[in-house]
Parts: C-alpha cells; structure tokens; sequence
C-alpha cells in the first residue's frame, strides 16, 4: 500500500508547527498519511494524518539521524517502503534526512516549497528563491524536506482519528550521543546569531522611547538592534548597530521601526529572510527593500502590537 | 616599501606636529606621534589602534622631517591585513570590492545605473573625440542619496558643451580607500585593471567625481600621461565664462567645508569657491578651520566601512554645531564621503548639507 | 589529526538579478562574478584553528572546474596544508552523486582523515545535504549545523548543534566523523591577495572526476523557472488592530513568534 511517512519533528516535548507543512505535502501527494512520532504527551495532528506510528523512543534518541536511520529500517520492516518520506525543513530534519537518503540510497530533494501533481515535480529554491529549479526524483523511496509556511494550508482533517501503532524503540548508537542543551546567553548579545530582530532607527524620536521598544522585543522574544544615528546618539550600545559600519545580519524576520533605509543600512540586513518595515514616510527608502510594510505611527504600532501579543 | 617607512621614522624627532593637526587626537586613545614612536623600536602596538587614521594626510603635510606618518599608519595597517586580523566590517569591505570591484559589494552590472536618470547618451569613453573619462566612484555609482552627484554633473557638463564619457561597468574601485586599510596587493590589482582601460580606451583625460578617486589617480597610480583633474575645476571655468549661465537665485546662506583630498592634499581650494560665488544670491560663509586647516569629517581612511571602539563626539556633530554657531543654513561641499558623514548631525540640528553641484542644478 | 575540508567555488548571485535562458535550460551565469562559499570559509578557519592546537593538517578538496583552484588557494593561504581539485565540467547537482565521487576519491586515493568538515549548505544550490549523505554512504557518525567544537579528543569531539530560537545541543561524537559546519561558528581570517599569491607556490594536485564511481543521479532538474512575481513590499492596509494582527501572523508563519 503505497503511503507518505512524514517524521515529525518534535523539540522538548513541542510538536513543531512546521510539521504542518510536511502533513500538508503529504496530503498532496495522495497517498496515505503516515506521522511518525516519539511516544509522548502532545498534541500530534491526530486527525490531520491516516495512522500514527507512536515509536518508544527518547526524544534525544530520535532526533539523532543514526537512530533514525534503524526507525526508518524498523518502519520499512512493518509496512513496507513508503513512496516519499518527509522531513521539516530545520535543524534535525536537514539532518536526518540527509544522512537517511545516504543510508538507504534514496534520492533527496531540500527545501521543497512546491509541488505540481500533474508534472509530477518538486519546487526547489536556488540563489536563495532568485530562481526555481523543477526536480524529479528519478525512482524509489523519496527523501524531501519541506519548507516552513508553504503546504500547511493543505492539512485538512480527517473524518475519523489515526489508527494509531505502537513501535519498540531501536538500540540507540554509542557513536553519537546527546549532552545536554545550551540555552541562549542572554548577557552578551551578538545579533549577528538572532531570528528575529526588531530595529529601531532615528524615527523613534528619543532615549526615553527607547524602553518602550525594549518592552515590544520582550514580547515577541525579538532581539533589539538598531541603525547608526540611534547607536552614534548612545541610545543603544554599539553591539547593537545594524550597517555597513556595524554589524551584517541576516534573520529569519527584520522588523524595521522609524528606520528610512539609507543605503549603509540596508547593505547590513537586506539578506534577511523576511522584512517588515513599518515607517510614517510612505516614501522612505526601506520599502523597496522590505517584504512588507506599514506606512503609520511607529509609536502606536508598538503599542497595538503589545496589547494583542499579551491578549 | 617597507624600508623606505623604516629609515623615514627614523628622522623623526618626536616633535609632535603631527599629533598636534591629527583629528583624532584629544577624542580618541589614537596618538600618530607615539605610533611612530613603536616603529622606531620596532615595538608592539595595539591593533585597535591603526584603524583610527582617516587619512587626511595633515600629519605628512605638517612634519617637518618628511616622515610621512601617513604611510606609517598604512604599514602598520598591511601587517594586520596580511596577518588576517582586522576588523569584521573592513574584511567585507575588501572582500566585496575583490568580488564585484566596490567596497559596498553591489553588482558591478549595475554600476552604471545612474545613467538611467538621465535624458541624453552618455557615450562610453571609447566613443568620444576628446577621450575625456569621467571617473563616478563607487558610492556615487550605487548609494541613492549620492548618485545624484553624477546625473547632476553629466548635466552640467552637458550644458557646458563639455564631451565625456564612461567606462560604465569597466570601471573599478580606484582603490583610494583600499590602500589607505593596508591592503596592497588588492589596491594593485584595481590599479592593473583600471589602468589597463584608460590604456585600451586611449583615455586623455580624467574628471574623477569624488576628491578620493582623483588623489589616487593623480598621485599613486604612477605616470599615465593622463591629466587627472576634479570635476570643479573644468566647471569653475565654465561658469566663470559665463558658458554655464546660472539664471536661478539661491538666496541662502551657506558654509563651505574643504574636503581633506580636495583641500590640503591636492591644493583645491579656489575653484569650489568661485563656483559658489557665482550663485546668484548665494551669500558664501567660512569655517575659522578652514582650507588647509579644514577639519577631517572622518570618512576617509576606510572609516565610512567599520565603526572604532571608542565612543566620542564626532568631528563630523563639532563641524555642524560650528555651522550653526556661524549662522549657515546650508553645508556645501564637494565630496561624496563629507556628504554622507556631515548630512546626519546636520538634519538633526535643522541644516541641509548640499554637494556643489547639487545647488548648481537649483540655479541652472 | 587530518581534517579534510572541501570547499565550493559558487556564483555569487546575491546582488544579480538573474536570467534563464531558452525555454528554462538554464541561468546565465556568464556576468555573475564568482566567489569561495560561505560555509567553506568558515570551515577551513575551523580546521585550521583545530589543528595549530591540537596538530595534523587540512587537507581542502574542491569538486569542480579548474577555476575552483581560487578556493583552494585561499584555502591554503589560511593554513591548508595541500588542496586537492576533483575536476569536473559538470554540474552536478544531485548531492547523492556528489557524495558518491567524494567517497570513490577518498577510497581509491587512500586520502587519510580524521574528520570530514563540509559547510552546511553552498549558497549557489542551498541543498545541505552532502555531508549527510556522505555520512550515510561512508557508515560515518554525522552532525550537522555544528555552530561549536568544544572539545577535541583522539577518539571524539563534543559539538554544539545550533537548533531553532537560539536554542542549541551538545552532542559527543566519535571519531572518524563527517560535520557540517554552521556559519558563525568563528571569525575567519582575511586572506589578503597578496596572501593568496603566496599560497600559489604550493602545489595543488588535480584529478580528474571520471576516474571515480559516482553512480546515476537520483534526482532530475528538469527546468528552470522564476518565482512567483513579488513587486516591492506587500503593504499592510486597514484599521490599527487589523494591520497589527496581520503582522503577527506573519510572525508566526515565519516560526519566529508563537
């Protein structure tokens, strides 16, 4: 029977959200719906998926690309070779995926952030999404990593919950073994190293504003940074500048608070991932840089933004 | 090279006359005389330091024993270049300007996207009688506040009947700022590549736009049999004889500030003063600390590519502040990098700093 | 301690705008100037740093055309020992077939090593798999988005993995290994040009791409094709409370905001 295995991706005990991208796909795809999961106490897309196949493992043991490796075997085992296997798009899901398409021989595909069913191809970014690349996997099992945000509107619920199946877990490896994790240092900032940045430039208008945008960044768990005339004027300390002069950043997401755009600016954060500026001159420079934008009060954003985040 | 600074700081005489005139000295730990001090005794020095220089070139014209503490600053800053260990910024810097031949890493196919804005050819050098060259510059190739620096003056050369042309895309970084960071073998390889189109092209004349480009142009890319010359000194002229008319008025009162490599380093003072007088309206203030002794926006030097460590008032806020204290409502001046350190400080205290010919195209 | 580095010699595209040609056979890459890899930079720093410590040398392997030789001269200039080009006109992009040649080199020409270092991804295709797949294939323990080399034993090193949200994981593993390194995980040099041209005096040995088994390729790129038109920001219209709650939910799209 042929079916999609998406491995899930789970973090301290969270079911990543991305995972609903995977499930998207895997509904695209056509084929059965196979999730499967370390035993454990969490939401896991229940109803999104056909069977869950709940793997008596350790999270550490699981999200180590070695013992994946003999799950996959395991799994192969049970119910046969799947037709896709789909890992997120992150850290451990680059991982094993790689390293499983190397074990098992298969083909893999990264980044998949599109599929046209009829052409039978997948969507793979090049130069950083400049242009597309159309891939086939040229036979057997298939490997894919699934972009974050782009197939979870395809995650629909099922009529009935998974059937779900109890696996034994494997013989973890001795030759990689997990420590301990290592939480953010939250003393010396580097924001070279954060996701998400919110920035701040002269359009903030004074030192005593400057807390506000401090409280915003504590609730979207954002790292402050900001331009050269903030930075030269000492309301944030040097570590801090975004620029040619400062520092290149390059975020998942930039927020750009009363920022204009001046060119040495942008030369610091245009690779980010995402950009959102938000600026009262509708005219200013950073829109045609940003993804998206807010012509208005800086000030007042900052605020609305607060009241909803704590809501 | 290397011996030639060795028995140079060896004159010296630790009279301090470099240090006295240096910009950074007093607001920051950068001290040019003590540094000269190290090399005589070959002694370490603290690598934060060297990077401080905005080579403004006052030390090497005020040392009365030719030590040229310039270049002495620029030795150390190779050994730090070759050793690898330099500030992150400036590393980017040089790596861009290696990849796409300017320091801010754009495109070099974009280089000559300026010329869009404009509403008649500009030929490539090679397609003119008078093989005049009009050298843009980086930041005035790519930096939207600047480049309206070279559509304004094509303009103006326009209407002076004055033929040019560019090398577009050919043209490099002219390595002013790269070798004034320390990095020789780069500098040489921008020099090979341009000089080899200025060769190619039959190149007779250079108008550079920026007063850095011209400097380097003119003094250390060896002897072209090429005539290098700023761009005001071909318009001065052209106004004086009234083939540019101004008809406009531009009844402000406006303060000029001498740009290092214009000013002391290349001795042009008068011509950016005549073209402002002959704005009709224009009433022309002075800086006490003016021509020779104009003080350094501290853009030079690779400073417009990485932040010091030390935090202090910059000269470029002490420069605007004196503008006010004088009454100016505008800054004029006739660099790209005093452009762009001057124009923060000064939108903040409610000045406009305006490149020359930007205030010609108000009056033309 | 031997590390082999390999490292990519990549189109640098970042400030290019980009044209395909034909019906999407290809992207013209003839006015895009070239640069070393990101990710290999870093690494090659790395292994350098590791070995002035703890001893052996770098060995830089680049897979490519003859120009590649750029990348292993730099390589070199930081402190590589040898570099080796595995010439190749082709484009290969199935990192299955890269990781084949990498092991078929490595077996017949008895290269030795410790540790393998690939970066995490080359910023032309962005794939992050061949350290992976080469893991797999070689039987090799794997790590990837190795942001720290803590420690560095005869039999194992201890790492940290950069995971999501600034979070990261220590993890033991023994040696021979494969790691794909993070960017950011140092500071590396800067090679001056001068540099660069000293590091041309030491021999680079080429061989040729053909000599060794890479098998078929496993995936096919059948065409080109540009994104879907995006024309300058996508503003943000309507009351204060709306356009703030879109904000939002762009934030949590992007996985940065829960």
């Amino acid at each position: 029977m042929s079916y999609a295995l998406i491995v899930a991706e789970v973090r301290r005990g969270v079911f990543e959200e991305r995972n609903l991208d995977s499930i998207g796909l895997g509904a695209l795809l056509g084929t059965q719906a196979v999730l499967l999961v370390p035993d454990g106490a969490y939401e896991a897309g229940e109803k999104l998926v056909d069977a869950i196949v709940k793997v008596k493992a350790a999270e550490e043991v699981y999200l180590n690309p070695m013992n994946m490796g003999r799950m996959l075997e395991t799994v192969f085992a049970a119910r046969g070779k799947p037709d896709y296997i789909l890992f997120t798009q992150s850290s451990s899901g680059m991982e094993s995926a790689a390293y499983a398409a190397g074990l098992f021989g298969m083909p893999v595909i990264t980044d998949v952030s599109g599929y046209d069913k009829e052409g039978g191809f997948f969507l793979k970014s090049y130069y950083s999404d400049k242009v597309f690349g159309q891939f086939k996997a040229t036979g057997g099992p298939a490997i894919l990593t699934v972009r974050s945000g782009s197939f979870r509107e395809f995650a629909a619920e099922k009529p009935a919950a998974a059937a779900v199946d109890a696996m034994e877990g494997v013989s973890a490896v001795e030759t990689r073994t997990f420590l301990e994790y290592v939480e953010e240092e939250k003393t010396d900032i580097d924001i070279t190293k954060a996701e998400f940045l919110l920035s701040v430039g002269r359009g903030i208008g004074s030192q005593d504003e400057v807390a506000g945008y401090e409280e915003l960044a504590g609730a979207l768990k954002a790292v402050l940074s900001g331009s050269r005339p903030v930075i030269d004027k000492m309301w944030l300390p040097k570590a801090r500048q975004v620029g040619t002069s400062g520092k290149t950043v390059k975020p998942k997401v930039y927020l750009a608070m009363g920022i204009s755009g001046a060119f040495q600016h942008i030369a610091g954060m245009k690779d980010s991932d995402c950009i959102i500026a938000v600026n009262k001159d509708a005219g200013a420079p950073i829109f045609q840089y940003a993804h998206y934008g807010i012509v208005g009060d800086i000030h007042k954003v900052r605020d609305k933004i607060k009241e909803l985040a704590k809501g | 090279m290397l011996e030639q600074a060795a028995t140079r700081v060896l004159t010296c005489i630790q009279c301090g006359k470099c240090t006295g005139s240096c910009p950074e000295s007093g607001r920051t730990p950068f001290n040019v005389r003590m540094l000269v001090r190290k090399k005589q005794f070959q002694a370490a020095v603290d690598e934060a330091l060297p990077w401080y220089c905005t080579s403004c070139g006052a030390c090497t014209i005020r040392c009365p024993r030719d030590v040229k503490p310039s270049e002495v600053i620029i030795e150390l800053r190779s050994k730090l270049v070759e050793d690898g260990d330099i500030p992150v910024a400036l590393q980017k810097a040089l790596e861009n300007t290696f990849v796409q031949k300017n320091p801010w890493g754009r495109s070099r196919n974009k280089r000559a996207d300026w010329v869009e804005k404009i509403d008649f050819e500009v030929p490539h050098v090679s397609e003119t009688q008078s093989k005049r060259l009009l050298f843009v510059c980086c930041i005035q190739a790519y930096d939207p506040r600047c480049m309206v620096i070279p559509v304004n003056v094509a303009r103006l050369f326009h209407a002076g009947g004055l033929e040019f042309g560019i090398l577009g895309e050919e043209e490099a970084c002219c390595g002013n700022e790269i070798r004034r960071i320390g990095e020789a073998g780069l500098f040489e390889e921008l020099e090979e590549e341009n000089k080899a189109a200025f060769e190619e092209y039959g190149v007779k004349e250079i108008v550079a736009l920026s007063p850095h480009c011209m400097n380097v142009l003119k003094k250390e890319y060896g002897d072209m049999g090429i005539k290098v010359v700023h761009y005001t000194e071909l318009l001065a002229p052209l106004i004086e004889e009234g083939t540019i008319k101004l008809p406009g008025s531009f009844g402000k009162k406006v303060i000029y500030h001498d740009p290092c490599f214009l000013g002391k380093q290349n001795g042009i003072f008068d011509e950016p003063r005549s073209i402002l007088r002959a704005v009709p309206g224009l009433d022309l203030l002075e800086f006490s600390r003016s021509r020779e002794v104009s003080l350094c926006c501290e853009g030079g030097g690779g400073r417009m590519f990485f932040e010091v460590e030390a935090t202090y008032q910059r000269n470029a806020e002490v420069r605007v502040l004196d503008a006010v204290d004088r009454g100016a409502e505008i800054i004029a001046t006739a660099c790209p990098f005093c452009v762009m350190t001057l124009e923060d400080p000064a939108t903040e205290k409610g000045l406009a700093v305006k490149e020359l010919s930007e205030i010609l195209m108000e009056v033309l | 301690m031997n590390i082999l580095v390999f490292t990519k010699r990549v189109a640098a595209t970042q400030e290019e705008e980009l044209r395909i040609t034909g019906e999407g056979q290809a992207v013209d890459l003839s006015k895009v100037p070239f640069k070393v890899n990101d990710w290999d930079n870093y690494c090659v720093e790395e292994a350098v740093r590791i070995v002035d410590k703890a001893g052996g040398s770098v060995t830089a392997i680049s897979i490519g055309d003859a120009e590649s030789d750029e990348v292993l001269r730099r390589a070199i200039a930081m402190g590589a020992k040898d570099g080796f080009l595995v010439e190749t006109g082709e484009v290969l992009h199935d990192p299955f077939v890269r990781g084949e040649l990498i092991r078929g080199f490595i077996d017949k020409e008895k290269v030795p090593f410790d540790i393998i270092f690939t970066g995490v991804q080359a910023e032309d295709d962005q794939f992050g798999a061949v350290g992976g797949v080469l893991g797999g294939i070689m039987g090799l323990p794997y790590a990837s988005m190795v942001i720290g080399i803590d420690a560095v034993e005869k039999d194992h090193v201890v790492v940290r993995r950069e995971l999501e949200g600034g979070l990261q994981e220590k993890v033991k593993v023994a040696i021979p290994c494969v790691l794909s390194i993070q960017s950011g995980i140092n500071e590396p040099r800067y090679v001056s040009i001068m540099g660069i041209r000293k590091a041309s005096k030491v021999e680079r040995k080429v061989f040729k791409a053909s000599e060794y088994e890479k098998g078929a390729p496993k995936i096919e790129l059948t065409k080109w094709v540009y994104p879907p038109k995006k024309g300058g920001a996508t503003m943000l219209d309507g009351e204060l409370a709306e356009v703030c709650g879109q904000l939002l939910g762009i934030l949590k799209e992007k996985g940065v905001y829960q």
